[in-house]
């Protein structure tokens, strides 16, 4: 009985690690969360991306029952309630804050005590993490000496020393240098190919392309957007930018070609050619086009085609949500 | 509990590495200590006073010479005393045990019992040369030589320019640049300000008031002239109107025919009196001096209670507040509950308090030890009755009572606010009330059973200091359990309560919310 249910508990586990139903969260008349629903799996790095004042950081303490949603149900790591496991989660909240007086490596014991590491494996460990991302030196430093970066290094160590199962990251990259982002960017792989779990939100669309399998876009407390990057891009339609003098609508036959379009031409191009865009699904490969091209007798003076961004399709799908914000 | 006494250990020993920490709780010692040294110091300073002394009636200079002769016998004997405490061989802090087997002791015994006759009988042995010469054998032989107190009063000769027998008036006229500071008075060739001048006018004894007697209204000054800028050093004039006031009483007696001797003999017959305790065991009831100090020794530990929970109350809050505003905060309440971290930190910085006051009563304890006199040996004996006496159970049940208490309010506060100074507006109040019971010490150690003091040891706020403050009286029963009972629910519930204020108000951001605000927040729950 007690084998079966624990089967039943690591099977529910191995597909989802993080359950959100129909989550939302008010203060008063705010409402900072609005029916968020999401799942992610078990070892995989999800990004949480949205304009400021989305609901990223609510929804991250909602997650962690440091705040209790208005309504929904959260179940983290097969349990209703973070506290429980709470010794398998490890968080980095997005206010960044030590305690000055510390020293660097007994800050990190300190922490990973308090999720139940016994005094000397913590020890060990705090010394470990700090030889491998570059700050033995500043290990018997006071926390107080550090400039703010290497303090955000110290607190990232500090949430993720216990080796947890979970880790949430409230905008970890914000305020680092390049240098230290690709660092963390390192540790967070690092933690990944460990078959840790990795949330961390953003608003830098680059690390996320980078580092995440599964993104949630979120604006104004609403879902927008759940699922791979990939997917994501595909939300924005693929599009070919020709150049040519030639009659390109002949192009239209190809199965997987949306619509051509005239673009207006504002003098940009030299050659004075006009430019045409094409809207092209998933499936159809971009040489397939060029490969017709060569066909049909078309000739090119440009052919242009770029995998969209993620920024793209931030701005796509949120662009006036943010924009609002921006200007509040 | 593991968590609790992690966060307890670790707030205890980043308050106890911190220089803060020792120097606040190391200044009350050393303030003690100097104000201790200062005051030695200070009474030992005293310059000199030199003053002229005219008696143009002749009849009294003798019994003031007497008198000032008296006064400086009086501080060598006094001296003397602190010097043999300091100096005996064998340190026996039981005074009372037999070891009055020596000179020394015995002299130090009749000190603490009778200065008046020790005094008299010093005077008649011979004062300090005899009393060296007897107690010589029980002092140690490292010892420093007795050092004689200077005088401090000498009187001075008239300057040359002016005559004692000239009318009072001219005389003081003549003397003012001197008293005022203006002129140098020379004495044995050193100029000295002059202090005093004390004048008895030629027909002063038709200034001697009588009872029945209306005295005369004339104009000008009466009696004795006593001309001084300095009004509060008193010792001087003092001395000087009591010998002369025994002087004129001896004369009254003669002329009725008194027999001087007798009327000195009967005014030093009396009557002892002998303080009886109903509440002690039957043949213990003699009140002795440790009874005494027992009885006011609540005042002292109320004091004690009133510091250190201010002190702890203070660390609680600033550091609840450091961890709120640079957001620590989040990252312990994903790993802990805020129960835990509450309970933690109480524990954490409840500690620190008891290693105050432990150091406190070390350091206390060593400053008697090592520096030993008269005074301190008096502390010592206090506090060697307050130590002994079941007081302390009391203590340690009200201190720790009381901590729960108010730093369960004061905890909440802290996590209310954001700043320093915005809970330093919330904290007011707290600090008031407990400033009424405070205010009350003396008199409930006085009155311990008065039906208002009765009355406000009910409210749990007041109860850890007022039932502190007559727990040597033995309350009444109903009053120990009575308030005990409601004391313990009081902590009970608010502990609950500023747990879920804790729980809410740790993560606000912005203005601490206004009292209304505050309970539509907590009936919302959190």
């Amino acid at each position: 009985m007690r084998t079966a249910s624990l089967e039943s508990q690591t099977e529910a586990e191995n597909s989802s690690i993080l359950r959100l139903e129909h989550v939302s969260k008010t203060y008063g008349d705010f409402t900072a969360v609005n029916d968020v629903s999401l799942s992610i799996p078990k070892g995989s790095i999800y990004g949480f991306l949205g304009p400021n004042g989305a609901g990223k950081t609510t929804t991250i303490r909602m997650i962690l029952e440091i705040v209790r949603p208005s309504a929904g149900s959260i179940s983290i790591l097969g349990h209703a309630s973070a506290l429980d496991v709470r010794n398998r989660i490890g968080y980095l909240p997005e206010e960044k804050g030590l305690y000055k007086k510390m020293k660097v490596w007994a800050l990190i014991q300190y922490f990973a005590m308090l999720k139940g590491m016994n005094k000397k494996a913590a020890k060990q460990q705090a010394w470990h993490l700090l030889e491998k991302y570059g700050l033995k030196d500043f290990a018997e430093a006071k926390v107080e000496s550090l400039s703010k970066g290497m303090g955000q290094k110290v607190q990232v160590l500090s949430a993720v020393a216990h080796e947890p199962e979970l880790v949430i990251l409230d905008e970890p990259f914000s305020g680092l240098d390049p240098v230290n982002q690709s660092v963390l960017e390192e540790l967070i792989t690092d933690m990944a190919s460990n078959g840790q779990t990795v949330i961390f939100s953003t608003h830098v669309m680059q690390h996320a392309e980078r580092l995440c399998d599964h993104i949630l876009l979120i604006a104004k407390g609403r879902k927008i957007f759940d699922g791979t990057v990939s997917q994501a891009k595909a939300t924005i339609p693929r599009r070919v930018i020709l150049e040519s003098i030639d009659d390109v609508q002949r192009l239209s036959t190809i199965a997987g070609v949306a619509d051509i379009t005239k673009l207006d031409a504002d003098g940009a191009s030299a050659t004075n050619a006009p430019q045409w865009q094409i809207h092209i699904s998933e499936k159809l490969n971009p040489q397939d086009i060029l490969r017709s091209c060569f066909e049909l007798n078309i000739s090119l003076s440009r052919f242009e085609f770029t995998e969209p961004s993620l920024h793209d399709v931030f701005v796509h799908l949120v662009g006036d949500e943010a924009r609002e914000h921006a200007f509040r | 509990m593991n968590m609790i006494r992690l966060i307890a250990w670790r707030e205890y020993m980043e308050n106890v590495k911190t220089k803060g920490f020792w120097a606040g709780i190391l200044i009350f010692p050393i303030i003690f200590t100097a104000m201790y040294f200062l005051q030695t110091t200070l009474s030992n300073a005293t310059p000199t006073r030199y003053y002229v002394f005219i008696d143009q009636s002749g009849e009294y200079s003798q019994a003031v010479e007497t008198a000032i002769e008296r006064e400086h016998q009086r501080r060598i004997f006094g001296e003397f005393v602190d010097y043999l405490l300091e100096n005996r061989k064998e340190v026996d802090l039981d005074l009372s045990a037999a070891g009055q087997n020596n000179a020394a002791d015995q002299l130090i015994d009749s000190a603490d019992a009778d200065e008046v006759a020790a005094l008299e009988q010093w005077l008649a042995n011979g004062g300090l040369d005899f009393a060296l010469t007897m107690a010589t054998p029980a002092l140690r032989e490292d010892r420093e030589p007795f050092e004689l107190p200077p005088r401090q009063f000498i009187a001075a000769g008239l300057p040359a320019d002016i005559d004692a027998s000239a009318a009072p008036e001219e005389i003081a006229r003549a003397l003012r640049p001197y008293l005022r500071g203006e002129r140098k008075l020379i004495v044995d060739s050193e100029a000295i300000d002059l202090f005093a001048l004390i004048l008895i006018p030629a027909n002063v004894n038709e200034d001697i008031s009588r009872p029945g007697v209306m005295p005369q209204t004339g104009v000008g000054p009466t009696g004795i002239q006593y001309w001084a800028r300095n009004l509060t050093d008193s010792r001087l004039p003092d001395a000087i109107i009591n010998s002369i006031n025994l002087e004129i009483r001896n004369r009254e007696y003669i002329g009725l025919g008194v027999d001087n001797q007798i009327v000195r003999n009967v005014q030093r017959t009396r009557m002892p009196i002998s303080q009886l305790d109903p509440s002690a065991a039957e043949g213990e009831e003699e009140v002795s001096m440790a009874d005494t100090f027992r009885q006011l020794a609540p005042i002292g530990f109320v004091y004690l209670m009133f510091i250190s929970l201010m002190q702890s109350v203070q660390y609680l809050l600033s550091n609840t507040i450091e961890e709120k505003s640079n957001r620590i905060i989040e990252v312990l309440l994903a790993s802990v509950t805020a129960g835990e971290l509450m309970m933690g930190k109480l524990l954490g910085i409840g500690m620190s308090g008891l290693t105050t006051i432990a150091v406190w009563l070390l350091s206390f304890f060593l400053f008697i030890t090592l520096y030993q006199s008269s005074q301190t040996e008096l502390i010592g004996q206090i506090l060697e009755v307050i130590l002994g006496s079941e007081l302390i159970p009391w203590f340690v049940f009200y201190y720790f009572a009381g901590y729960a208490l108010y730093s369960g309010v004061f905890l909440a506060i802290g996590s209310l606010c954001n700043t320093l100074k915005e809970a330093q507006a919330m904290m007011m109040p707290m600090i008031l009330i407990q400033v009424i019971p405070l205010a009350m010490m003396v008199f409930v150690v006085r009155d311990p059973d008065n039906t208002i003091v009765r009355a406000l040891s009910w409210f749990p706020l007041f109860t850890p200091y007022l039932m502190m403050n007559r727990a040597a009286a033995d309350p009444p029963l109903i009053d120990v359990v009575g308030t005990t009972v409601l004391l313990l629910l009081s902590i009970v519930f608010v502990i609950w309560l500023s747990g879920k204020v804790f729980r809410m108000g740790v993560l606000r951001t912005g203005q601490p919310p206004k009292l209304m605000e505050l309970l539509r927040l907590l009936r919302q729950g959190s």
